[in-house]
């Protein structure tokens, strides 16, 4: 046996006015879960703590709680000494018991041929169903999705759900026009959904985007969608020229001051290349500093990823082989991405015969000169697409760290993602508001970040100044040259 | 005192495991139909954790008569052979029924229904949809219940049945805040299912208290072969809290190999014909023997090995497993798994004709609270079988009964009251008398019984029943009647353990010495009800 000392969320609505924490220390046996240490208080030191948990083993989804903040399976978590255990981030009934009836409720139910016959779609079929078919119900998804948070939107295991009966020919629905009206497109891609579930999921990459892109032949792209899927196939870009281009302000190869380390070729994204030329400066020079040679291929075009987020993936494949084909002409065996949504996108939407990396995954991997400590208190946005889809939290702050001092906020999405702030303003906004607050609460004079979506609209949503990690780097280092 | 809440209805069912959905899906035809469950209706039960398969004739070269044979083998010939007609029989159809309402099978290359090898069968004949079989089923039946008109009163626990001129009328219920509630009906489906929670070791969902066996006998039903219980010979020995956790027959079906410590594939000594996929009674009993004669692991199992197998094999057919034990700390398609015998599933229960009529008018009985099916031993795959089989077929005859005016009697109501009312000033904590009654279970009543063994744990439950519980708030209430329930299980339990002088499949009387086969035993079913109990005689 061994003792532990855990803290639990505790609210009665019939008695209290405001959740509370109980600490208890209890004695439980070496490899205990959470469940466990759960029953030990609820035995032997107080029989009114109300949790929820049926199959003991991962099956069931009804002992779904955050531990430390993260949601987990209670019965699968192991109990660690000094924990905190807290109910989902949906209304509770009582302590760690949440109302899971109105989410469970919302799923779609198969509607099949009133005289059909007993056959199964076939293997592939099968297959591809299955893993969304794995869902246990448990709602940490849902407790963590921010577009169901602040809007109408049916969330994430609905649609999975509604991916999953369009996947079955025994369905006789059109799912794709429900999952719109539930809100198909207020998705912000921001994966928390999926990093949560117990049964690793996919749905934002094997039920959203599939469901949008079947929505999309179906005739349901928003017109801004669309109108941005014309300009990529017109100008090979997202966004529109008003000033002079990062590909026009560079030339093909930067070479580093002094001798050269590594070199790599850069893939610049349209927002970087368009909208905010200077910070995308900002990153060759880093890299020049540190001994990068960086190749810039002129050829190179928008990713795709606004076409993949929204479901329009007619032209996606030409854009892959176009980008594909710019690096391999100049034999370019790494390529560096300051952008988190190009980032992720080369590494899952690509097959690369390159290797990927994000700037801050290049530098603390080849490592990098020490900037001057510049004094500042920052706060670090997480960009979803970078932290959540490429796996990227710990690179960008130990480089911040060398610069600024950090104080850490919720790693939540800033609503800017998978088409929402063009197809949904109102609901990037609320996001963008909630972000705010955040960065209120930290009290940070400075917002640091790694994506040009979230840097742009985060600055709409706070009066801090918000910088890409390289420019607060590069300055970092101008400060140490002053005499 | 009569604010209680009352809910009429023409069928009321209790219970949302594979069989009480089923039921109350059939029962929506005919008339009003409430179901009310511990627990969240797809999450309670056994039904969602059950991995390994459904059990269905659905090929040419299979035959329901194969099917019945192997079953009432693998029962000892304890079984009923009319319901295990009818289980055979019935189960392609309503594996028909659940493909229809969409569930994912996993299938063949052609399409068909992919069925695999389970222990004593002479045929693979065992559905999947990977190892989480049972959650797809109430995925589906859950789906499917939802396009009903069945009304559901979830997290409401029913504590005892209503009786009526001469009829069970409906149940009382606690609710979540250990508020009553009435539920009054014409027929009243029972579908709790088991109750080896009773024991320390087991492999069952926390509703599995065995509160149907307690409520149908307090009640006046009989129960049968309440000493058949099923020790399921793969349950996880390590963590310590973790034990008893199923490792489902389906590691051996897809080829799992059983090895003690000094690696010998022990089952040559015990059943060198079936080996690994022998019948669950014989396989427990070669692992504990194995374990008690000292060639056991460090935690106190054997090893079950698939290491041999591709790791994408494991992958597909075996994912829960995979995961539950990598959480743990073991990857099982590097390293064996630990496991030993755990206490997985009662086969005795209420008596009930294939109707699912119990002795009781207007109680009907469905799923693993009944007995009778798997008689003294049953195979891997019956059990979902028979929760879709008798479950259609309970719903079904509860409402076509006739509707007989819905009344209650209130002193019976006012009795409950007080009853309930006395565990505030009772003294024994509930998860204390739990803790008590399960270890003597494992000790006197588990897999080698002997008649000492067996009184010492029936004078422990007899203890246990005389103190008082204790119910700290209202909301405590409900775990109070859930170890009356247990307790009263239990006894049941040891009881027909005492009333059987013979060694019958799951059931083992080490200090017996018996002369007669399981073909020609002289014994029938134990049966006990209120003031009446015995054993059944068979002449040969
Ligand atoms: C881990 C595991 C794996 C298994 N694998 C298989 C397998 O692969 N193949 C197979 O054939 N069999 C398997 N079995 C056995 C099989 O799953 C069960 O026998 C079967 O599912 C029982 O179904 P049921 O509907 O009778 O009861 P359950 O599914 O157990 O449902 C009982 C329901 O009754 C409710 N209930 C209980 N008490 C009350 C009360 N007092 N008031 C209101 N509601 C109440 C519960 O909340 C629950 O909803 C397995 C069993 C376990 C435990
Ligand atoms: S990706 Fe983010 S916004 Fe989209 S469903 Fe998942 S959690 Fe919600
Ligand atoms: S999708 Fe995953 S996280 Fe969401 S409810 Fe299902 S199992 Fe839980
Ligand atoms: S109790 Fe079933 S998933 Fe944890």
């Amino acid at each position: 046996m061994k003792q532990l000392t855990l803290r639990v969320l505790r609210f009665d609505p019939k008695n209290d006015d405001a959740p509370h924490f109980e600490s208890y220390t209890i004695q439980v046996h070496e490899g205990a879960r959470v469940l466990h240490a759960l029953h030990a208080i609820h035995d032997d030191c107080d029989p009114t703590l109300t949790y929820r948990y049926c199959c003991g083993t991962g099956q069931c989804g009804s002992c779904a709680v955050r531990v430390n903040g993260e949601p987990v399976l209670a019965c699968m978590e192991e109990a660690r000494d000094g924990i905190s255990v807290e109910p989902l981030e949906i209304p509770v009934i009582k302590d760690l018991a949440v109302d899971l009836l109105p989410y469970i409720e919302a799923l779609p139910v198969i509607c099949p041929e009133t005289t059909a016959t007993a056959q199964m779609p076939g293997k592939d079929l099968v297959e591809t169903m299955k893993p969304l078919r794995s869902c246990i119900g448990c709602m940490a998804c849902v407790s963590v999705c921010p577009a169901l948070a602040v809007s109408d939107f049916g969330g994430p295991t609905v649609m999975r759900q509604e991916m999953r009966l369009t996947l079955d020919p025994r369905d006789t629905k059109d799912r794709e026009s429900e999952a719109v009206t539930e809100g198909l497109f207020r998705c912000t891609s921001c994966q928390a959904c999926w990093k949560v579930c117990p049964k690793e999921i996919q749905i934002p990459g094997k039920a959203i985007e599939k469901l949008r892109e079947l929505a999309h032949y179906k005739g349901h792209s928003l017109p801004r969608h669309a109108e941005v899927a014309a300009l990529i196939k017109e100008t090979g870009r997202s966004v529109t020229w008003t000033a002079p281009s990062f590909l026009e302000l560079t030339t093909e190869v930067m070479e580093p001051y002094g001798p050269v380390k590594k070199s790599v070729g850069f893939f610049v994204g349209c927002m970087y290349n368009l909208r905010l030329p200077k910070t995308a400066l900002d990153a060759i020079e880093v890299l020049r500093r540190n001994g990068v040679r960086v190749i810039i291929p002129r050829d190179q075009i928008c990713c795709g990823s606004p076409l993949i987020r929204t479901g329009q993936t007619e032209y996606v494949d030409t854009l892959k082989a176009r980008n594909i084909a710019a690096f391999t002409a100049l034999s370019i065996d790494t390529v560096v991405t300051m952008c988190a949504g190009c980032g992720s996108t080369l590494k899952h939407d690509y097959e690369t015969p390159f290797k990927v990396m994000d700037f801050s995954e290049l530098l603390t991997e080849t490592g990098f000169g020490s900037p001057a400590h510049l004094g500042l208190n920052v706060t670090y946005h997480d960009p979803c697409h970078l932290a959540r889809g490429q796996g990227i939290t710990e690179q960008p702050r130990v480089i911040l760290r060398k610069v600024a001092d950090i104080t850490e906020m919720p790693s939540i999405c800033c609503g800017s993602g998978g088409g929402v702030r063009s197809g949904f303003p109102d609901e990037a906004a609320a996001l963008g508001e909630r972000r705010g607050e955040e960065i209120k609460k930290t009290g940070a004079e400075m917002v640091v970040t790694c994506c040009p979506f979230c840097e742009f609209h985060i600055a709409g949503h706070t009066d801090k100044p918000v910088q890409h990690l390289a420019t607060l780097l590069l300055n970092g280092y101008k400060e140490k040259e002053k005499p | 005192m009569r604010s209680d809440e009352v809910v009429d209805c023409h069928v009321l069912v209790i219970g949302s495991g594979g069989a009480g959905v089923r039921a109350a899906i059939e029962a929506d035809q005919y008339g009003d139909t409430v179901l009310v469950s511990k627990t969240i209706v797809g999450k309670g039960g056994c039904t969602t954790m059950a991995e390994g398969g459904y059990n269905a004739v659905l090929k040419e070269l299979d035959s329901c008569e194969g099917h019945y044979e192997d079953t009432l083998r693998g029962g000892a010939y304890l079984n009923d052979p009319g319901l295990v007609r009818v289980l055979v029989d019935e189960a392609p159809d309503r594996m028909a029924d659940l493909i229809r309402w969409g569930a994912v099978f996993d299938v063949d290359d052609c399409a068909c229904v992919a069925q695999r090898p389970f222990g004593g069968q002479r045929f693979p004949r065992t559905c999947y949809a990977g190892d989480r079989t049972g959650h797809e089923m109430m995925t589906t039946l859950t789906e499917r219940m939802a396009d009903t008109e069945v009304e559901t009163y979830q997290e409401v626990s029913i504590i005892s049945l209503l009786e009526y001129e001469g009829r069970v009328s409906g149940a009382m219920g606690l609710d979540r805040n250990g508020e009553v509630m009435l539920f009054r009906s014409d027929s009243t489906v029972i579908a709790t299912g088991g109750g080896t929670r009773v024991y320390d070791i087991s492999t069952n969902s926390s509703s599995g208290t065995g509160d149907g066996y307690a409520l149908g006998y307090r009640a006046g039903a009989e129960v049968i072969d309440m000493e058949q219980i099923q020790f399921h010979p793969t349950g996880a020995v390590y963590p310590y809290d973790a034990r008893g956790r199923l490792v489902t027959e389906a590691v051996r079906g897809e080829g799992g190999l059983l090895k003690n410590k000094l690696g010998e594939r022990f089952m040559t000594r015990y059943d060198p014909e079936r080996m690994e996929l022998s019948t669950r009674d014989v396989v427990s009993r070669s692992i504990a023997t194995e374990i008690l004669d000292g060639r056991g692991t460090e935690h106190g199992g054997v090893y079950l090995d698939v290491t041999h197998l591709p790791a994408s094999q494991i992958e597909s057919r075996l994912p829960v497993m995979l995961e539950q034990f990598l959480k743990f700390g073991v990857d099982i398609r590097v390293e064996p798994m630990e496991v030993a015998p755990t206490a997985h599933h009662i086969m005795g229960g209420l008596r009930i004709r294939p109707d699912c009529s119990t002795t009781l008018k207007g109680l009907f009985a469905c799923g693993e609270v009944s007995g009778g099916v798997h008689g003294a031993n049953r195979l891997g795959g019956n059990a979902l079988a028979e929760t879709q089989v008798f479950g259609k077929r309970a719903g079904e005859t509860a409402g076509k009964a006739a509707v007989h005016g819905r009344s209650h009697d209130p002193a019976q109501v006012e009795g409950e009251r007080n009853r309930l009312g006395k565990y505030f000033t009772g003294t024994s904590d509930p998860a204390a008398v739990w803790r008590q009654l399960k270890l003597s279970m494992w000790e006197g009543a588990g897999i080698f019984r002997t008649l000492p063994a067996l009184q010492q744990t029936r004078s422990v439950i007899q203890h246990l029943q005389s103190l008082q519980l204790r119910a700290m708030t209202a909301e405590n209430l409900v775990e109070c009647c859930t170890v009356r329930n247990m307790l009263t299980t239990a006894s049941l339990i040891v009881d027909s353990a005492l009333l059987r002088p013979e060694s019958r499949g799951a059931h083992v009387r080490k200090d017996i010495a018996q002369d007669w086969t399981m073909e020609t035993s002289p014994f029938g079913h134990t049966f006990i009800s209120r003031g009446c109990r015995g054993i059944g005689k068979v002449s040969r």
